[in-house]
């Protein structure tokens, strides 16, 4: 489903990602940790092309991303073809960056509308029934700012799943939530996970990982450390970085 | 009526003489009609020019480069006369020359000279505008353009109103400039009374009030404007207009 291959990036004198081979299959849920400054961020941009790589493909359902295959060789794909790629990636950033001279349903159908060229009808009924998966049925008239973070971060991920993505990616989801909050979000990661949704989440939160997680991902300093099954990757991890990190946050 | 100070030559009767007279009111409305076509141009050219600044193409954010120092660099009062008659004068068409009328030249310079200075309000604006939106509105699968369009340029208007309406208040004003094109504005009318009557002070009173008036309307209605756009956000500042009415609103409750 994703594919990254030798993934390279580097901004300025910075070498964020040196060398990330990496692969997801469809349905998995992969949770990647690691200190601040490892590229998780980076990594995600990539696959969804708001960063360009410097070096190294990365694939989504076969189609190189940002690059097309024309006879053998790679042509810089046009901004269109880029964009209309991104729809099908879905992604809850930190911040939730929802647009706040909107309402929560505004938010939710804009895209449907303007990019998917959806009736306003359609996409109504389809963003009410999203938002109210989200467990946010009475807020469709709300304004960001008149809603907590964890709402806040719920409409976000409507947002995204409103465009019926194939992959959803979660930068640290939950990382600027007041810890009460926090549980709302995760339930809402976790019955997507339930769902069989690709998922490719950068998170810290440890308990969510070990339910829902098929594979764990250590990165550090732009390289991927360690990889695998929860139960292999908390109870014996077999690097020296993996115990540390581990011990440092568990 | 008498006169409070008898040992000034100064007639407060001629002021309100002239105060409503057709031709002052002609160039009252010539002016707020040049300042109102004028300032649309400039936030036209502006918007165009700072997204052409903004970009990393040397095609676009060179000429926009220029366009903003140039017009900035060189006083306006040079800009109208280069345009009514440099201009006409390079061409040398007598058509064109006819078209080319001091009201719309007037128009034309004041609202070219105005996108310079716009250029950089609305890119201030827009950097303004976390860049997290951006990110946010790519990753529906918007392009750039439709992002800018929907989500930033929406957003960058909050903090672009202000500043623009100061820069109107300076156009309604700097309009006056285009009398040394010909134009029959406020100032020229009141001017054109004045050599004839000889009553200079009462006449550019008559002009004063005339542009304090429209000063201030103006004011309030860009308070009312910048308190319906701060939609969900914060509190804008307290207005004349916004205590009168919240007072006026709670004296009616009070003696219901």
């Amino acid at each position: 489903m994703i594919r990254c291959e030798d993934v390279h990036k580097r901004f300025g004198k910075l070498d964020v990602l040196r060398g990330i081979t990496f692969d997801v299959a469809r349905g998995e849920v992969v949770v990647i940790i690691g200190p601040s400054g490892s590229g998780k961020t980076t990594l995600l941009r990539c696959i969804n092309h708001l960063e360009a790589v410097d070096r190294g493909r990365i694939y989504v359902d076969g189609q190189p991303v940002g690059y097309r295959e024309v006879k053998g060789k790679f042509v810089e794909k046009s901004e269109r073809e880029v964009a209309r790629m991104r729809a099908s990636i879905g992604m809850v950033f930190q911040r939730f960056n929802l647009f706040p001279h909107l309402t929560a349903l505004g938010n939710v159908v804009d895209a449907p509308i303007h990019v998917r060229k959806l009736k306003r009808a359609e996409a109504v009924k389809a963003g009410r029934a999203m938002l109210e998966k989200v467990g946010l049925g009475d807020k469709f008239d709300a304004y960001p700012a008149q809603l907590s973070g964890g709402q806040q971060q719920r409409v976000a991920i409507a947002r995204a799943l409103a465009m019926e993505p194939r992959v959803m990616l979660f930068d640290e989801p939950t990382s600027a939530l007041d810890p009460e909050l926090v549980g709302e979000v995760l339930e809402v990661m976790k019955s997507l996970a339930r769902e069989g949704m690709t998922m490719i989440v950068v998170s810290h939160e440890m308990g969510f990982a070990r339910e829902v997680a098929d594979r764990m991902v250590l990165m550090d300093e732009g390289v991927i450390v360690e990889e695998g099954p929860p139960a292999q990757f908390f109870n014996h991890p077999r690097h020296e970085r993996t115990k540390l990190f581990l011990s440092k946050i568990l | 009526m008498s006169i409070p100070f008898p040992s000034l030559d100064y007639d407060p009767r001629v002021v309100w003489d002239y105060l409503f007279s057709p031709i002052i009111l002609e160039g009252a409305q010539r002016t707020i009609v040049v300042a109102l076509a004028a300032q649309a141009l400039g936030v036209f050219m502006g918007v165009v020019s700072a997204l052409m600044r903004m970009s990393k193409n040397p095609l676009l954010n060179v000429p926009a480069n220029f366009y903003v120092w140039f017009f900035r660099g060189t006083p306006l009062l040079i800009q109208l006369l280069f345009w009514y008659i440099g201009v006409p004068q390079l061409f040398d068409n007598p058509e064109l020359t006819r078209q080319l009328t001091s009201f719309r030249v007037a128009i034309f310079a004041l609202g070219v000279n105005e996108g310079a200075y716009m250029t950089e309000i609305v890119r201030a604006g827009i950097e303004s505008v976390e860049a997290g939106q951006m990110d946010a509105a790519k990753s529906v699968g918007m392009t750039y353009a439709m992002s800018m369009r929907r989500i930033i340029l929406p957003q960058a208007l909050r903090v672009v109103i202000p500043p623009t309406g100061n820069e109107f208040i300076a156009m309604l004003k700097n309009s006056s400039l285009a009398y040394a094109i010909g134009l029959m504005e406020l100032l020229t009318a009141s001017r054109a009374i004045y050599v004839r009557n000889l009553k200079t002070m009462e006449l550019l009173t008559v002009a004063s009030i005339w542009y304090l008036g429209m000063t201030t309307v103006f004011n309030v209605m860009q308070a009312e404007l910048e308190s319906r756009m701060a939609v969900g956000v914060r509190q804008g500042p307290p207005t004349l207009f916004g205590r009168l009415t919240e007072a006026f609103g709670a004296a009616r409750t009070r003696f219901r």
